[in-house]
């Protein structure tokens, strides 16, 4: 099945996307637009992949991880660094649910 | 436990039939017990794979940034900006599924993202070689991020079967099979009872006849 990325971010990511040819952006600028475009990405059938910044998602973080949780199979939403290569541990789910489900920290090599 | 004892009769056929769900129970533990060492050994496999395509990803990411940060103090923001509306929003992935140990999980082929220069769209004469540079270090970068955002995908599925299968394994360890056990425990004993029963009615039965073959 053929898709299309999106990307929600702050203007260089998305610029920077956008030159690489992704065919679906926003540029964040206040919650509610952005959360009402995330919700239009989550439902377009076409987006195979949605990329959201680490802090437009720390940001929208209560109203997301609801959206994410319940979404379908398709699309697959990862969390990027922003320009600043900021990625706090609030929106790594990976560590968390290692921790959950193995039930011990594992450390990863 | 004890709701469960009230409401059984203590009948043989009861007591097969129980021990043949007992005998069930235990096989589908045991099954459901591998199912989760295989998915875990799965997820932990995936899970180191994925903290090492991280590092090569966001490096990768930053790197392109670093790279757009200098094309945009070269040519300006807003023909940074502009150059990147013109760009040919082409770029597609090919996005299947697999399955790992029956969990359906996403599987992105990795379609050729980079393109050269004059096929990106955007007007050469007026962009810098920065801008090049640029747009196909996010090419590169939005490659590895597909190939994260799939095993991260995969990671989250494992991890919410393992879950639900641990959680079943629980339900039939703790809960399923001492309730049956005890209701067999229970029936055994109550059978054991009627049978001491007839057993003393017999006796009596047979004393009572000699008394009175003896009065004869």
């Amino acid at each position: 099945m053929k898709c299309k990325v999106a990307v929600v971010g702050d203007l260089e990511t998305v610029t920077g996307f956008a030159l690489a040819g992704v065919a679906y952006f926003h540029v964040h600028r206040n919650r509610k637009e952005t959360l009402e475009r995330i919700k239009v990405f989550l439902s377009n059938p076409q987006i195979g992949i949605i990329l959201i910044t680490s802090r437009v998602m720390e940001e929208l973080s209560e109203e997301l991880q609801p959206l994410i949780r319940t979404k379908g199979p398709m699309p697959m939403v990862l969390v990027i660094p922003d320009r600043k290569g900021y990625y706090p541990a609030s929106v790594d789910e990976l560590e968390r649910l290692v921790r959950r489900t193995a039930g011990v920290e594992v450390v990863l090599g | 436990m004890t709701k469960a004892v009230t409401t059984i009769s203590p009948t043989r056929m009861e007591l097969i039939r129980l021990r043949r769900r007992i005998e069930l129970a235990q096989k589908g533990h045991d099954l459901l017990e591998e199912k989760m060492d295989a998915l875990m050994m799965e997820f932990l496999g995936l899970a180191r794979r994925i903290k090492a395509a991280r590092t090569e990803a966001f490096a990768k990411l930053s790197d392109a940034h670093s790279k757009l940060l200098k094309c945009m103090a070269w040519m300006g923001t807003l023909e940074t900006v502009q150059a990147s509306t013109e760009t040919l929003k082409e770029v597609e992935i090919d996005v299947s599924g697999r399955s790992i140990m029956g969990v359906r999980v996403p599987m992105v082929e990795a379609v050729e993202i980079h393109r050269k220069p004059t096929d990106r769209g955007y007007s050469l004469h007026v962009s810098s070689t920065l801008l090049d540079e640029a747009a196909s270090a996010f090419e590169e970068a939005l490659s590895k991020l597909c190939e994260l955002a799939e095993m991260e995908e995969a990671i989250k599925r494992i991890g919410l079967e393992l879950e639900r299968t641990r959680r079943r394994v629980n339900a039939l360890e703790h809960v399923l099979i001492p309730r049956l056990k005890s209701a067999v425990a229970f029936i055994s004993f109550r059978l054991d009872e009627m049978e001491r029963d007839n057993f003393v009615r017999l006796k009596r039965i047979k004393a009572l006849l000699e008394a009175r073959e003896w009065k004869r």
